[in-house]
């Protein structure tokens, strides 16, 4: 049974992206939500049964799903939804326009379907190579996304995306190799000797020099998917010239899709190293990610590289949490994946729209949209000040959780300096965010009216970001704790 | 198996050797071309030695395993890839590496430093003593580590110091064909569901390669990474 749904959640993306390639005119956008409700469905169904029941185990050990993979998983068809949803209107936009080719619709939503299907399978699979096989698989079929309008930037990031993707995502194979290697004079050549759930068992026989190596490939590699500093050179481009929905799915799930991968190499060198090597090269790259973003965010001038820029110094957040440990930086870290998805990928939306509405990328052109495009304008602008953690926004309690965490484990330097940086970037996003809001306005596209399902489709995971900083429910509390106890590391 | 009694391990080994050798000095002689054309072929011939090199192995050894990882190597690396490149090379105006960054005689010299430096760095590390070749295995593969190493850092030279995006390509298989015998000579390579998926995952590669190529071609006209230079800050 487990071998069915688990095959269906791979088979439906695969198969309907395929569809969609050939398919013309409305066929493809039908198949297209058709499967992502497939999707959906079953990605959270499985999700709830691993919550209620524990680890689902499926094809005899090869997919194995935690409750930290089931969590990666509801963020990933969530946000692929909401990608979905706001792709149509985006795609008759810049079909009118002239930027897209009419078969390029088709492309589009094959690429789109496929993209979801190895993002989804992610958070399936048990073995680490299996895991870097779909990491790596996420890169090409996204690069392939990047530039499909063929504009000269569009391209430009797509190449930059594709190569030193591969390069970056070429060192975590190492990483990869070098598990196995540390693995196999302790279980010898079988294929489960790269199982994250074998190899934290036999974690402290493991030799110690391989682990060590491997985890810093792990780190350079997945940090350069993740979009880590100085690893992330490719992240602003690819992430600013995508169309938006694909940039919904890059920044809210591909990044922290790597990161996941990050979490499981950092739980195995832990366990066989002790937490201090891979805990505080975290804490530097994830310092040194919010640190390089802050100017980036600041001078800014073009709105999806400030939300791409952004990203990397939540990326840093995440590490610098991770490797920080304790209940109350990890159950930030945790909360804070699932806010920083839902906040992104919201605002890449909106910052699509008004792209179209304004015609121009520039935070200069893109103003007053209280008056000019109170829906978009109103979600990108707020959305831009929960994102720099605004209180109440949850994305002000994950930071704050992960600082104090971070104080109490004794980190006390490495927390008031990320408090101090974090402080600074919420001021630079703030700035931009009433800008963007109450500023002149300049020429707008008027032909583009209100949209009733758009507005409760950026305002909602907007305000429940914004809610859940305050109130927690119950259920989300112990999925947070479930998932945060995966995070947990072995005898710390 | 017939073969395998008159194919012994010791032939294995030198095998080894010997393409590991090939592999370095072709990598070595691809830093120093300017005509992609060459690269290409030489790239080629460099999978082709590394397949012949596992499945010589995994022959004496008697590994089905390696056998069909060797044969998976030949089939992908070794004639997909190139035939891949060579369509791309054809629809390009301009063949040669104009101005890379790092000319021909110079990247020559850094392959060649970059190969002893692997070779007394692999010697060197407290790796050394841990890697003493996979349990059950009468063929120590770690001989072939430092070649690996060299590969990998070779490739790297080349993706970074060329214009022309098929040459950085070119680089990234080097690149790519390092790890692989990187895997060989650490684990006799991975289990065999991820060889194929890293397989299937670098044919993805070359086809989206491929695609922007063709775009960069139309939209440029050049396969030169000069344009690509817009977005900044």
């Amino acid at each position: 049974m487990n071998d069915l749904i688990v095959a269906a959640l791979l088979l439906v993306p695969l198969l309907g992206g395929l569809a969609a390639w050939l398919l013309h005119g409305r066929a493809v956008k039908l198949v297209a939500y058709a499967s992502m409700f497939l999707v959906c469905s079953v990605g959270l169904g499985l999700a709830v049964a691993v919550f209620r029941t524990g680890r689902v185990v499926a094809f005899g050990g090869v997919i194995s799903i935690d409750d930290l993979g089931a969590y990666l998983l509801i963020l990933t068809v969530l946000v692929a939804a909401t990608a979905l949803a706001a792709s149509p209107r985006y795609i008759s936009h810049e079909l009118t326009a002239g930027k897209l080719r009419p078969r390029d619709e088709g492309h589009y939503y094959a690429l789109f379907l496929w993209f979801v299907g190895t993002l989804v399978a992610v958070p399936l699979v048990d073995n680490l190579g299996l895991l870097w096989v779909a990491i790596e698989a996420t890169t090409v079929v996204s690069a392939l996304l990047v530039g499909i309008n063929r504009s000269p930037d569009a391209i430009e990031a797509a190449w930059k995306y594709l190569i030193l993707g591969t390069i970056g995502v070429g060192f975590a194979l190492l990483a990869t190799l070098l598990a196995y290697a540390s693995s196999v004079r302790v279980l010898g050549e079988s294929s489960d000797a790269l199982n994250w759930t074998t190899l934290m068992t036999i974690a402290p026989q493991l030799n110690p020099n391989l682990l060590r190596l491997s985890f810093v490939f792990a780190l350079a590699g997945y940090g350069t998917k993740m979009g880590l500093a100085p690893f992330h050179t490719w992240l602003p481009d690819a992430h600013s010239q995508a169309p938006s929905p694909i940039s919904a799915l890059l920044s809210g799930v591909s990044l922290i899709a790597a990161f996941y991968a990050l979490v499981r190499f950092h739980l195995v060198a832990a366990a066989g190293l002790g937490s201090a090597f891979s805990s505080n090269l975290l804490i530097f790259f994830g310092l040194l990610s919010i640190a390089v973003a802050l100017p980036f965010l600041i001078r800014q001038e073009d709105v999806k590289r400030l939300l791409a820029y952004s990203s990397v110094e939540h990326m840093g957040v995440l590490a610098l949490g991770l490797g920080f440990g304790g209940p109350l930086a990890l159950l930030g870290v945790v909360a804070h994946m699932g806010f920083h998805a839902l906040t992104k990928a919201t605002l890449f939306i909106s910052a699509g729209e008004l792209v179209q509405q304004y015609g121009s990328r520039r935070l200069s052109a893109i103003r007053g949209t209280m008056t000019a495009s109170p829906v978009a304008g109103g979600a990108l602008g707020s959305g831009i000040v929960l994102l720099g953690g605004l209180p109440p926004s949850g994305l002000f309690v994950t930071e704050f959780a992960i600082i104090v965490g971070g104080v109490t484990r004794g980190y006390g330097l490495a927390a008031a300096l990320a408090a101090l940086l974090l402080a600074l970037c919420f001021v630079a996003l703030a700035v931009h965010g009433s800008r963007i809001v109450w500023g002149h306005s300049g020429p707008v596209d008027a032909a583009r009216a209100l949209d009733w399902s758009m507005a409760l489709r950026l305002g909602l995971p907007l305000a429940a970001v914004a809610v859940l900083g305050l109130w927690t429910p119950d259920a989300l509390a112990s999925t947070f704790e479930s998932v945060r106890s995966v995070l947990a590391v072995i005898g710390a | 198996m017939n073969i395998g009694a008159a194919f012994t391990p010791a032939d294995a080994a030198r095998l080894l050797d010997t393409c590991a050798a090939g592999v370095v000095l072709i990598g070595v002689l691809i830093a120093g071309t300017r005509s992609m054309g060459r690269a290409i072929w030489l790239v080629a011939v460099q999978a082709v030695l590394l397949s012949a090199a596992v499945v010589g192995v995994g022959v004496a050894t008697g590994s089905t395993h390696l056998v069909l990882g060797g044969l998976l190597t030949l089939a992908s690396r070794g004639i997909a890839v190139p035939l891949i490149l060579g369509r791309i090379l054809r629809a390009s105006p301009v063949r040669v590496e104009r101005n890379p960054y790092l000319g021909p005689r110079v990247s020559l010299v850094v392959a060649i430093a970059i190969v002893f430096a692997a070779a007394i760095a692999v010697d060197s590390a407290t790796l050394g003593g841990s890697l003493d070749g996979p349990i059950n295995a009468s063929i120590n593969a770690a001989r072939a580590l430092p070649a690996s190493v060299a590969e990998v850092l070779t490739g790297l030279l080349i993706a970074m110091t060329r214009r022309k995006g098929l040459s950085i390509v070119v680089g990234l298989l080097i690149f790519e064909n390092g790890l692989a015998l990187t895997a060989f000579s650490l684990t006799y390579g991975m289990p065999f569901v991820v060889e194929l998926g890293a397989t299937f995952d670098l044919l993805l590669v070359l086809v989206a390669v491929g695609v922007y190529a063709r775009r960069m071609l139309t939209v440029f006209g050049t396969l030169s990474t000069d344009p690509l230079r817009n977005l900044r800050g």
